[in-house]
């Protein structure tokens, strides 16, 4: 460990020793209370390595509810536009249209007494107040009680809570990832600015169609400490292949279990671990069906869970 | 010139045009200052601090200064010592790699190097190209994160990263 990382880890530590003040779980909360309420137009840079993408991000949010859109300006142009519980990202190179929807429920917000239970997890404090993108902002630290999860650095414009840094870090406080705001504009967004700039109708369209449902036989020999059970569905991935969804979270980081059948699968299976900033992927073979778990936590965790996968044959 | 000075710091030029960028980049005193921003720029946002003014060519004087030491090159041996630090740099390296595969295209050949890995620690997984449907998993998953409800939609960059296996269907 480097020394910096020393040092970083000491100030982790001695920030875990002060108690949950009811000050900085207000904080979390008004972040989340800005990313649901504010109207605002931005561009961000995501970072992960010596890599970095920039993406324009555009929220237009009235009484009738919210539309949000992301633009990726480097590389291919993509686009993902979010009206209510439905995400459709537009690949213009595929002439593609991929459509997520919920059915049950909407995006899970952070409700008061979920962020009271994220304490159970993480020791939530306050840290530096720093100015981002013409902001004044202050930091909410969360750092992980154990190695299970990652920690975070969340810093908030002071006046309206919107969040303009995300830093994520590992157990020695190392930046495992980090989305940033170069420029935001509060309000001013009309409902023109969250439509796709993309003539789809000819594209072709692939639905998730995903719907709660009873997984007889799935499940973990043991759960991961401090994640549990949040949900379980049937629903089908591209080329209209069925897959059934666990999902498990700890109040802020999530991993899924997906569980397809190996009959009639082109490729053979590579068991192993393969990662994508903070989200690690670890695929492996259960009873006949290849098993993929994906989660923005530690690669021990997502490999843990992976292994806990088993099937017992409902009585 | 900025364009391709940026392409080198992440990698995305192949071996011959990064040679030729090198080459010139020892000619092109702007370039190099180009570069130094560039990287000065990549050490603010990933926190850390810049060094002081002038400190290149401090180090470059004081390097000129030292003595240098005429001793004969150590025999190459098998020694358990050295295979565990080679060993553990393929790991790193197969890391590193696994990170520029996230981006990288996607070609669905087994990346031979990744393979034969053997990792000093028993524990460490076996480290694997994202699977093809990558994209797929990720916008199933993302809904059900509740980093999206402080975070809004940002997270999912990663639903779209770029994917040629995507573009060929």
């Amino acid at each position: 460990m480097s020394l910096r990382a020393f040092a970083f880890a000491c100030v982790l530590v001695s920030g875990a020793v002060q108690a949950q003040a009811p000050e900085t779980l207000g904080w979390l909360r008004k972040i989340n209370d800005a990313t649901q309420k504010l109207s605002y137009s931005g561009t961000f840079v995501y970072q992960n390595g010596s890599r970095s993408e920039t993406s324009r991000i555009t929220r237009y949010a009235d009484a009738g509810g919210d539309i949000e859109k992301l633009e990726v300006m480097d590389g291919v142009p993509r686009e993902i536009v979010r009206e209510k519980d439905t995400v459709r990202c537009y690949l213009p190179g595929a002439r593609l249209v991929k459509v997520d929807r919920r059915t049950e429920r909407g995006f899970p917000a952070l409700l008061p007494e979920r962020i009271t239970a994220l304490a159970k997890n993480y020791d939530i404090t306050l840290g530096e107040s720093r100015r981002i993108a013409g902001y004044d902002c202050r930091a909410v630290v969360l750092t992980p009680k154990d190695n299970l999860r990652y920690g975070y650095r969340l810093y908030a414009d002071t006046a309206s809570g919107m969040l303009l840094r995300a830093v994520t870090v590992d157990a020695n406080g190392e930046q495992v990832e980090q989305f940033m705001f170069t420029q935001l504009t509060i309000g001013g967004v009309t409902r023109d600015m969250v439509r796709t700039r993309h003539a789809s109708r000819s594209w072709r369209v692939e639905d998730a169609e995903a719907s709660p449902a009873r997984l007889p036989g799935w499940g973990l020999s043991s759960e991961l400490p401090g994640f549990h059970k949040v949900i379980e569905l049937k629903r089908r991935l591209s080329d209209s292949r069925p897959a059934s969804q666990m999902v498990y979270s700890d109040g802020l980081a999530a991993v899924s279990v997906f569980i397809e059948s190996l009959e009639g699968r082109p490729e053979p299976v590579r068991t192993g671990l393969a990662s994508m900033g903070a989200i690690h992927i670890y695929t492996r073979e259960v009873a006949n069906h290849v098993v993929t778990v994906v989660g923005e936590a530690p690669a021990a965790s997502v490999q843990r869970i992976a292994n806990a996968v088993e099937y017992r044959k409902p009585q | 010139m900025n364009d391709r000075i940026s392409a080198l710091m992440d990698g995305e030029l192949d071996e011959k045009s990064a040679a030729r960028l090198i080459e010139a980049l020892t000619r092109d005193a702007e370039a190099v200052r180009t570069w130094r921003r560039y990287h000065l720029i990549g050490d603010a946002m990933r926190g850390g601090l810049p060094l002081s003014d002038g400190f290149t060519e401090r180090l470059a004087q004081r390097l000129a200064a030292e003595p240098t030491v005429l001793a004969p090159r150590r025999i190459r041996t098998e020694s358990p010592r050295l295979f565990t630090v080679s060993a553990a740099a393929a790991s790193v390296a197969a890391v590193a790699f696994v990170g520029w595969m996230a981006f990288a295209p996607q070609t669905g050949v087994a990346p031979a190097p990744v393979a034969q890995v053997q990792t000093p620690v028993e524990a460490k997984p076996v480290l694997v190209p994202l699977p093809n449907a990558a994209n797929d998993y990720l916008l199933a998953h993302q809904g059900f994160s509740p980093r999206v409800s402080l975070q809004g939609m940002a997270p999912y960059v990663l639903t779209v990263a770029e994917h040629p296996a995507e573009a060929r269907k």
